[in-house]
């Protein structure tokens, strides 16, 4: 056969789509989402109303087999809920292989799903696309960056599952001076600030040049709880506009990696 | 009786836990429309050696002219078959709040009617023998023509009484005249704290039916069916069906005489296809004729041996809670377009039936 995968713009399989589908489900705060294959990897990108951004990136490593045409972009709009109840079709105790395939724009995704426990049924999914609408771009080459915390994500998700749901507003001061972080909730008649030092077991690694107080919704950061739940290592960066980042890691039993990225717009003063 | 009796430590705990429990379901629970009244519960608690006697059981009659004479007393005695018989209350009380309970002379059946009959009103049939599950069974029906016993009842209620069967020594039923016909539980269990046992009685309200509605309650007489095909595991079948169900309202099924059954569904959103292969069909009635207005049939395949039915995901994903009974059997039979009829068999002959009428534009 010559040149069998040329007829796709995409195609890639791997061993068990578990951890694929688990990383979806923690961004699976909206309903569409954008998916494009990049040369080195597979992300997929959610915005909750221009304030949040939220991408799953998987690196072609992950993958058994990755080919991207490298002469067009592949990018277009799916139904994240449909693309991960695809995934979990044998239910998330069941370890089964996919493969992906995409043909052109317009044309559906094709997911080929065999359980590996299970020699006798095999599933088989055509997952409709639309054009992708632009993503935002957050990121502003101008701004510096002027704090970034390295935390261990499990210590990180008991702290935030601490806070009061209640309260609409979390602040958070970082500074150079001791305690380094605080993080401050606004209650009905109460103010709790938790205080983490860059001494902290939790904490490893802190930069931070001069101290700056940021607002973000709780909402907001609590939406990044999911990927706590699976990542292994968080890192936060702060740039000059207030605009927060945070990278998660994800490791896989096999040392492979993936990864989530959420951007948060900051409130602002009134 | 010893009502009121003060009881030692750990035995009074349980029993204020099982009197909160009836608190909340008295408050809670009404009968629908078909059953017609509000019932009440009433609620004996008697401690080891102050049991009832049994001797007057059988003189308790029904005293209703419909149904004066009726009879029945039987007692489990084995943990097996009563966890067997919860377990199949409980997949019945899934897929209807009411059921018809038939004692008969040699077997137990749960009769469910679907509410909104249409023209297969039965959704389940289940027999259980009575010999394999009862240590004892008596019944006596209305007379040598009307051999048989009918009460309607809510299986939730039942289901969750069973539900305490897990630790108990014996469980006897029986019917009863209260304020109304109940169907009385007998539950007796081991104390955790002394050698005496603990005997909860409980009342289910039933509704003695007439001889009139009988006919209507008879086995179905369904159409040859054109394929047999033995299902999937249940579990699995029932995990695909959830996740599809929450995509689409209807799922088709495809059996082909060659031993694959396909689950499909089709949205807007996405078209998914879950295909088992190399199941043993029992029987096929083909060739399956075709016309042209269907959906999309299977690549690469002969249509004439392959029949298929749209039903209602949700039904379907409610008759596979039947794999909580452990079974040794199941089949798919098939009427082409028309019926889905699934059968489960278990080792103690328990058969259960479930009927899925096919939704056609």
């Amino acid at each position: 056969m010559d040149d069998g995968t040329s007829q796709y713009y995409f195609t890639a399989s791997m061993e068990s789509g578990k951890t694929l589908c688990s990383l979806l489900k923690a961004i699976q705060f909206q309903e569409a989402t954008v998916f494009c294959a990049l040369p080195d990897g597979l992300k997929l990108t959610v915005e909750e109303g221009k304030c949040v951004q939220a991408s799953a990136y998987v690196p072609a490593e992950n993958f058994t087999e990755y080919n991207v045409r490298d002469d067009v972009d592949i990018i277009f709009k799916i139904s994240l809920a449909v693309l991960s109840e695809c995934l979990n079709i044998f239910g998330s105790c069941e370890e089964s292989s996919l493969k992906m395939y995409y043909k052109g724009e317009g044309s559906p995704l094709l997911l080929v799903l065999q359980p590996l426990s299970m020699y006798n049924v095999m599933t088989d999914c055509e997952i409709s696309t639309q054009t992708a609408d632009s993503i935002l771009e957050l990121q502003d080459e101008d701004s510096a960056e002027v704090a970034m915390l390295v935390v261990k994500a499990p210590a990180l998700l008991a702290l935030l599952a601490d806070i009061e749901k209640s309260s609409d507003v979390i602040e958070l001061n970082l500074s150079p001076e001791h305690p380094n972080v605080t993080i401050v909730t606004y209650g009905m008649l109460d103010k709790s600030c938790i205080d983490l030092p860059k001494s902290s077991e939790m904490v490893q690694s802190f930069r931070c040049e001069k101290a700056v107080t940021l607002k973000y919704q709780l909402h907001h950061i609590r939406l990044i709880m999911k990927a706590l739940a699976i990542s292994t290592k968080a890192i936060l960066r702060c740039s000059s506009n207030g605009l927060l980042l945070l990278q998660l890691k994800l490791e896989r039993e096999d040392q492979k990696q993936m990864f989530s990225e959420f951007y948060i717009v900051p409130l602002l003063d009134d | 009786m010893s009502k009121g009796k003060a009881y030692r430590g750990g035995e009074r705990d349980i029993i204020l836990k099982v009197l909160s429990f009836f608190e909340k379901e008295i408050q809670k629970e009404t009968y629908g429309p078909r059953l017609g009244e509000i019932y009440e519960r009433e609620l004996i608690i008697s401690v080891g050696q102050n049991r009832d006697s049994d001797s007057t059981e059988l003189e308790t009659y029904i005293e209703n002219d419909l149904c004066v004479g009726m009879k029945f007393r039987a007692v489990m005695m084995d943990s097996g078959p009563m966890r067997e018989f919860s377990n199949i209350v409980t997949t019945i009380s899934k897929l209807s709040k009411e059921s018809v309970l038939r004692i008969a002379d040699d077997k137990l059946y749960f009769i469910v009617c679907d509410e909104s009959s249409g023209p297969t009103p039965l959704v389940l049939w289940c027999e259980i023998p009575q010999r394999i599950f009862f240590a004892e069974y008596q019944m006596v029906g209305l007379d040598n023509e009307h051999k048989d016993i009918y009460l309607g009842m809510n299986s939730g209620n039942l289901a969750k009484l069973l539900g305490t069967l897990k630790t108990a020594k014996s469980l006897k039923m029986k019917l009863t005249k209260k304020q109304c016909p109940c169907l009385t539980l007998e539950i007796e269990s081991a104390s955790s704290t002394s050698q005496q046992t603990r005997n909860v009685t409980h009342d289910i309200p039933v509704i003695v039916i007439p001889r009139k509605v009988w006919p209507e309650l008879q086995e179905p007489k369904t159409p040859e069916p054109d394929i047999s095909i033995e299902l999937p595991l249940l579990k699995q079948l029932r995990t695909t069906i959830d996740r599809m169900k929450t995509m689409a309202t209807e799922v088709v099924l495809w059996a082909s005489a060659e031993g694959r059954l396909t689950l499909q569904i089709k949205t807007d959103m996405a078209k998914v296809s879950t295909r088992f292969k190399e199941l043993r069909v029992e029987a096929f009635g083909g060739p399956i004729e075709h016309s042209d207005s269907e959906p999309e049939s299977q690549v690469n395949e002969d249509t004439s041996k392959l029949c298929y039915c749209r039903v209602d995901a949700k039904k379907f994903s409610m008759f596979l809670s039947a794999d909580q009974i452990s079974h040794n059997k199941t089949v798919c039979k098939m009427v082409h377009k028309k019926l889905v009829i699934l059968c489960l068999e278990t080792e103690q002959d328990v058969k259960l039936q479930c009927f899925i009428s096919g939704i056609v534009y």
